[in-house]
């Protein structure tokens, strides 16, 4: 029997195909693409290509920025969420609003700030130049950019975690005479690591894939400050695309993983899945 | 005297929570604070434990001025109305987390924590449940596993907020009957709020009156029915 | 009534306290100097605003201040407001705006309805590969832009041996670095957008007002209109705008797709890195405060929507 609630069959049909069409051109399109054109040339040509020093240089430093960038948005993040859900204080909302700043605004802009600041002609540039310090071009350049605009992930995924548990158990431990280092390792911190570990994921994928960010303030300089997007891009220019499309594989690959932990951790309802994507 | 509160006032933006407000509690007394919700005896609880923090007054533990104390130096034993059970450790480790964070010097080795532990669930009659979680238990089993963490850390007082408020009425009166002679064999002096008259009558020594943040009255049950000193007090102890 | 409220009014006079012991001395009259009950407010706080200041708050005030100081170049405070003024509205930057935030729009609309159509078959229909599908629809968020861009140049450049190559020839449609490709791009961006807004709202739709609008003699195509259209709607352009605003800043892929010629199919990001890697500081400032403005704009309605739809509900 037909319910009354239940869609005429052709639009059932029709909208499940419709999604099914673009889900796949859209989506698992271009994910097999990257994997045919980085196997084209055979399994030797693309260990070849990833080992080269082009590649190498580019997979090391796009590991180091995520291993500066990662733990320093982590520490943020949970500093946050903890004044922010613990305490009540003037200007907190505006502290939460703030955080949010850099999902909204271009990545590219996250990267002229810092060269408006420590270009040859930005603010502090001069300065720096006496001092022989080398901000942009250079890795903290590239770090700084990464930071602003991976800045809120884990932040904006622990508030409402640690807004859900309120202070209850904080409190008990402190009746039982814990310290502020006991309370949050032994009572706290169980109770959001998953949390922390999703930020960290969708962190850590933001950071080692930003293209537009880093490109403004890397310089383009081959072996020495190309990120693996910016080498994909270097690669491509240099009619390189089987390069490209085998330096894109390894990130892709990197970007699956992630989408397995942060479904996994959804399903099982360790993390909660943000109303609000970015 | 154990605990002493003296002139304390205490507001929620304009909201005034508790209004000068002064209490003594002799040791080895288990005394009740009643009043309707939203009359302020929570917030007293919360500010002797030092889970809220007094606009105006002072504190007192057994002579001593623990007014600016925190929380965790004062460790009052406080058996919170929803638990507050660690959801993450199991009831032994509950349990035991209170002398685990002791300082180094004064914390007990682990066969001393066992012992205390396994003391701690005889006389809960839980003695089987340690390696359950919290989420494996009853109510009243939480209850009791929140009351031994409590108990842990040997408190100079025992403050309950609503202990039996979450607990169908057969469960309520076993645990009543418990704690009463607990209190009894022990003479731990103990608060708890309370907004069930029979509860208090039965159980406390004396019982505090309390409406729109203030003391209405002092007494032994006997005393308040036969001679309730204002309108207020006739009225809700008739209901 | 009377007689409770005059007891309160004479307050704890009438707690039979023991006064001896408890005369409001003057230090018990002192406001306490602890202001909060958990640990570590002033560490966790501190760290925060410093970082949040380091690494947000104060370079965004020197692309602020950029855009207002004299330099060098530009030694008097009119001619710096005139100089953003000629770079913000010269003819390059109008046709980049109107790339960016045109093809923008019609991508965050085209995704609209995509968005819609998968948020409801996810939600209402059942089929195989469901989940499969759901985990899919994140797909945009974990891959890299650039990646996205390369394999989407790839697929439709005309000689990429893909669909672009078949349209190419059989339709004469070139789609990569043209505003086809743009499009394309931008729709693939932002994708999860709706979707992921719309699904929970749509979940929470209740069956039972469906159920009763039938029930009154409506058509499925009336319930739909009346009933769940109006339901979803905040969410619907909830999702719209934040697909709007990942789009116009987007950079990483469309460098790839579009071949960035100035005037046919430069976007507004690219054009700021070509003002900086001219050293033109204040006219890279001057595009970038008017992009920051737009995502303010966006911001503000995305806020503004939901406050709507907050009230309407506390209102019903």
């Amino acid at each position: 029997m037909k319910r009354a609630t239940s869609d005429h069959w052709l639009m059932r049909y029709l909208f499940i195909g419709v999604m099914f069409a673009f889900i796949v051109i859209f989506l698992i399109f271009p994910v097999c693409v990257v994997l045919i054109e980085a196997l084209q040339g055979g399994l030797k040509f693309y260990f070849n290509t990833l080992l080269s020093t082009h590649s190498l240089t580019a997979i090391r430093l796009t590991l180091l920025v995520a291993l500066a960038v990662v733990p320093l948005n982590t520490i943020f993040g949970i500093c946050a969420a903890w004044a922010v859900t613990h305490f009540k204080f003037r200007g907190k909302g505006l502290l939460i609003s703030l955080i949010e700043i850099p999902l909204w605004v271009s990545p590219v802009i996250g990267g002229l700030v810092f060269a408006l600041l420590f270009g040859r002609r930005g603010w502090l540039g001069p300065w720096l130049d006496d001092h022989n310090i080398q901000i942009l071009f250079a890795y903290p350049g590239i770090v700084l950019a990464t930071a602003f605009v991976t800045f809120p992930f884990v932040a904006r995924g622990l508030i409402p975690l640690m807004q859900a548990q309120g202070s209850a158990e904080e409190e008990a431990a402190l009746t039982l005479g814990a310290n502020g280092w006991q309370l949050f390792w032994r009572v706290s911190f169980p109770k959001i690591k998953w949390g922390v570990l999703y930020g960290m994921i969708l962190c850590n994928a933001r950071a080692m894939g930003e293209f537009g960010a880093v490109s403004v303030v890397a310089g383009n300089i081959e072996d020495q400050t190309n990120t693996m997007p910016l080498q994909i891009e270097q690669y491509y220019l240099n009619f390189g695309l089987p390069q490209a499309f085998t330096l894109a594989s390894l990130l892709l690959i990197l970007s699956v993983i992630t989408l397995a932990i942060k479904i996994g951790l959804e399903w099982r309802r360790l993390a909660p899945n943000m109303a609000r994507p970015h | 005297m154990s605990v002493a509160v003296s002139h304390i006032s205490k507001r929620f933006e304009t909201f005034a929570a508790l209004r000068n407000v002064s209490l003594e509690v002799k040791t080895g007394e288990l005394l009740a604070l009643l009043g309707p919700s939203g009359s302020g005896k929570t917030t007293l609880l919360r500010i002797i434990a030092g889970l809220e923090i007094p606009d105006e007054g002072r504190i007192s533990f057994v002579g001593e001025d623990v007014t600016e104390k925190s929380a965790y130096e004062r460790k009052a034993g406080f058996v919170f109305q929803a638990y507050a059970l660690f959801q993450h450790m199991t009831v032994f480790e509950n349990i035991a987390f209170g002398l685990r964070v002791l300082p180094r010097k004064k914390r007990p080795n682990a066969q001393a924590v066992t012992k205390r532990v396994n003391e701690l669930l005889e006389l809960i009659q839980l003695p089987e449940f340690g390696h359950r979680f919290p989420s494996q238990l009853s109510g009243g089993q939480r209850q009791r596993v929140a009351l031994a963490r409590a108990l842990a850390i040997e408190p100079r007082v025992l403050l309950l907020d609503e202990p039996f408020g979450a607990l169908d009425a057969k469960v309520r009166k076993d645990l009543r009957n418990w704690l009463r002679h607990f209190h009894d064999q022990t003479h731990l002096t103990s608060l708890f709020v309370t907004h069930d008259q029979e509860e208090a009558f039965e159980l406390a020594d004396r019982v505090v009156v309390f409406n729109e943040g203030s003391i209405q009255q002092i007494g032994v049950p006997s005393e308040l029915r036969q001679n309730p000193s204002n309108e207020f007090v006739r009225t809700f102890l008739e209901v | 009534m009377n007689a409770v409220s005059t007891s309160i009014e004479k307050g704890y006079s009438l707690a039979p306290v023991d006064t001896d012991q408890l005369q409001p001395q003057p230090s018990s009259r002192r406001v306490n100097r602890r202001r909060h009950i958990l640990p570590g407010f002033r560490l966790t706080l501190g760290f925060a605003v410093f970082y949040l200041s380091a690494i947000v708050l104060i370079p965004l005030l020197a692309l602020l201040l950029r855009a207002f100081t004299p330099t060098t170049d530009y030694p008097s405070v009119y001619q710096v407001l005139k100089h953003v003024y000629d770079v913000a509205t010269d003819e390059r930057a109008l046709d980049s705006y109107r790339l960016s935030f045109g093809i923008s729009f019609a991508a965050a609309l085209l995704n609209g309805v995509f968005g819609f159509i998968a948020a409801w078959a996810l939600t209402r229909y059942q089929f195989p590969g469901k989940k499969a599908i759901d985990a899919l629809v994140d797909l945009p968020f974990a891959m890299p832009t650039s990646v996205a861009g390369l394999a989407l140049t790839q697929i439709f450049s005309n000689n990429g041996g893909y669909i672009g190559q078949f349209l190419h020839e059989h339709l004469n449609w070139q789609i990569a670095y043209t505003p086809w490709g743009i499009l394309i791009a931008l729709t693939f961006i932002g994708f999860p957008f709706v979707v992921r807004t719309l699904q929970p709202v749509i979940t929470d739709l209740s069956v039972e007002v469906e159920e009763a609008a039938a029930c009154l003699g409506a058509t499925r195509w009336q319930t739909f209109r009346r009933v769940i259209l109006p339901a979803v709607r905040p969410a619907l352009i909830t999702g719209i705008m934040l697909a709007f605003g990942r789009a116009v800043g987007e950079y990483g892929s469309i460098v790839f797709i579009s071949g960035n010629m100035p005037y046919r199919t430069e976007i507004t990001p690219h054009l700021i890195i070509m003002k900086l890697e001219e050293f033109d500081y204040v006219g890279a400032a001057g595009l970038g405060l008017v992009m920051l403005a737009v995502s303010f704009c966006i911001v503000a309605t995305v806020n503004f929507v939901q406050y709507l739809s907050a009230r309407r509900r506390g209102l019903t």
